[in-house]
């Protein structure tokens, strides 16, 4: 058993699981750094650590500080939330070593999917069918195009130690080959320290589809059926649902039996997903193992609004040794949830990210929406890390109830002082693919630019008029109506 | 409080950065809030900036030559694909720069040839300062 929980991330998810340890009872440390002094999460905690200067390697990426807080604190439990070290043996090792629970898998575990060829072996040996594709051991760009060559193109790099889309390019043709490999060996090494690359064959126009599943430490495990998460902008998702619009009740019941077998095979612990490509649709359409992330997902609140499971709660009951306390069968979908992520970025320049201050910010409040958020009115996004400001999930009776909530819980939601995604976001769920839920992979990247161009609005007479007595009323409402987080920012008025 | 607003539209500042809007028959809750010579607005979903820079309140931000070859955030400049005298083409990838986990390639705004290019492979390079300059 453990008491006190150190939790090694920032933002939302940070957030999500200090509320998860306290309504558990269980005390709770933050880690920050400099950038984060005030962050929502840094106040939120029992304790806040600083932990080092805002670069990720100084702080969240550091082993050596996380522990040292956790030392500080007496700290007798971990979660690392997702990004940052959370897919790191190195620190699950740190904390088996120091007697730290770890909230998640074993380092051995990690290891294990970390590495796209042990998982991809793993998940062979495990009768989970695979896209076709290696690693070659020769790493030489020779040695990359003739693995390409015998994958078959249209192929897809991605570097062996990744996740979460980056360095992944898509290559058509041998022309294109060279320029792809040298720009994806550099943002593998710039953001995994590895440049290894791996070559698969690119299904055309498939559907992500994920399994959620969790194992105890008596050896159950279950899956929490599917999350659909084929709206992605360039391998990064952005709006997720489930249940998945295209799945039937057979499909889902074979997807759901390939990531049990899996996470059976790799005697895994804890929460994990296991991702899927569907190529087809129907019963037997084919399905072919992506990789595990072996850690809470960011999408994870679509499962818990549908299947009434708190994946957090589970995630430390689980660590603290209880048993899973359903079955299979006693596990279902109910309704239908799509979330959708709020991002600091300029959909009108390429979705750049932004920093900035957040002059005003206003959460929607609203029946069957829920939003998980790391930011307040007043802070300021930095450049240092992800630009995620939101999640806002939608629960309803049907799609169509759940699709109609998100959109008004988005048109609701103001946020001034940074450019955010909202109106792409709107536009995106109102697009006629989306309503008939007709989407892969690859749709934003065919047909984003023209959402883009239908989200971008001028300011009209009315946006004048306001903006004028927003000038003109500045005078008045500084004096009697200034709230305190604004007060951290110069040059403010409203 | 202050009320304002053209014939049609009738406007009520509510306080704390909302305003009461009623066009014709259609009532709403905008939101606006004012960063210097910029004025940020929210209506319906979509988000605004109207600056009083320059002679005319009404031009709202454009982007020039310039703006499109800078950072858009400090960044770390991780290949420089043109040098001084190279003739380029719109669309040519200038520069890749690396910020927020994220390759962002600077591409030529226009054909042109390279003035100029003003940064170093590795620099962290601030926003705002055009990075190369086309003739």
């Amino acid at each position: 058993m453990f008491t006190r929980v150190l939790i090694a991330n920032r933002g939302e998810i940070a957030v999500r699981v200090i509320r998860a340890c306290r309504e558990r009872g269980l005390g709770t440390v933050a880690v920050y750094s400099d950038a984060d002094a005030r962050a929502k999460h840094t106040l939120l905690a029992d304790q806040a650590v600083r932990i080092g200067g805002a670069a990720p390697t100084d702080s969240y990426l550091s082993i050596a500080a996380v522990m040292e807080a956790s030392r500080q604190t007496g700290a007798d439990a971990l979660h690392p939330g997702y990004g940052f070290l959370s897919e790191n043996p190195a620190l699950a090792g740190a904390c088996a070593d120091r007697g730290i629970v770890f909230i998640g898998p074993g380092a051995q575990a990690l290891e294990a999917m970390g590495s796209k060829i042990a998982a991809r072996a793993l998940a062979v040996r495990a009768g989970v069918p695979v896209v076709p594709g290696h690693t070659p051991s020769d790493q030489s760009d020779s040695a990359i195009a003739a693995a390409a060559q015998s994958v078959g193109f249209p192929v897809l790099l991605k570097p062996s130690e990744g996740g979460g889309g980056i360095g992944m390019k898509a290559v058509y043709t041998a022309e294109d080959l060279a320029p792809a490999i040298a720009q994806a060996r550099r943002e593998a090494i710039a953001a995994f320290g590895d440049g290894t690359l791996y070559i698969e064959r690119l299904i055309e126009r498939p559907r992500h589809v994920e399994i959620q599943v969790l194992a105890d430490q008596q050896g159950h495990v279950v899956h929490l059926f599917e999350r659909e998460c084929s709206v992605q902008r360039r391998h990064q998702k952005i709006v997720e649902e489930s249940p998945s619009p295209v799945v039937t009740s057979r499909l889902r019941q074979r997807m759901g039996a390939a990531a049990v077998a899996l996470a059976t095979a790799a005697s895994y612990l804890n929460a994990g997903t296991v991702e899927f490509l569907v190529d087809g649709e129907g019963d037997d359409a084919a399905f072919y193992f992506l990789e595990m992330n072996t850690r809470l997902q960011v999408e994870h609140p679509v499962t818990e609004q549908v299947t009434g499971v708190d994946l957090v709660h589970a995630q430390l009951a689980i660590a603290a040794g209880e048993p899973l306390p359903w079955s299979q069968t006693d596990l279902a979908q109910r309704g239908h949830a799509i979330e959708a992520r709020v991002y600091a970025e300029d959909p009108a320049h390429g979705d750049l990210p932004q920093a900035g201050p957040i002059l005003l910010y206003r959460e929607p409040s609203m029946p069957g929406v829920r939003i998980d958020s790391g930011v307040v009115e007043g802070d300021v996004v930095s450049v240092h890390y992800d630009p995620m400001l939101a999640k806002v999930i939608a629960t309803g009776s049907s799609r169509e109830v759940a699709r109609q909530r998100l959109v008004q819980a988005l048109t609701g939601f103001p946020i001034l002082g940074i450019r955010t995604n909202i109106a792409f976001l709107i536009q995106l769920l109102n697009h006629p693919r989306f309503v008939a839920g007709e989407i892969d992979t690859g749709w934003l990247d065919r047909e984003g630019d023209q959402i883009r161009a239908a989200a971008a609005s001028e300011p009209d007479a009315l946006v004048q008029e306001i903006a004028a007595a927003a000038r003109g009323a500045s005078r008045v409402d500084t004096a009697v109506n200034t709230p305190d987080p604004w007060e951290r920012l110069q040059g403010v008025r409203v | 409080m202050s009320e304002g607003g053209s014939a049609a539209t009738q406007l009520e500042a509510l306080g704390n950065g909302r305003f009461a809007v009623r066009v014709a028959e259609r009532g709403r809750v905008a939101y606006a809030v004012t960063y210097g010579s910029d004025t940020w607005v929210w209506v319906d979903g979509n988000a605004y900036i109207v600056s009083t820079k320059g002679t005319d309140e009404r031009v709202v931000r454009g982007r020039t030559d310039d703006m499109a070859m800078a950072a858009p955030m400090p960044a770390t400049v991780r290949a420089i694909s043109v040098s001084t005298g190279q003739t380029v083409t719109t669309g040519d990838v200038l520069i890749v720069l690396e910020a927020m986990k994220m390759e962002l390639a600077i591409k030529a705004p226009r054909d042109g040839i390279v003035r100029a290019v003003h940064c170093a492979l590795g620099e962290l390079v601030q926003p705002g300062l055009p990075l190369v300059e086309l003739d």
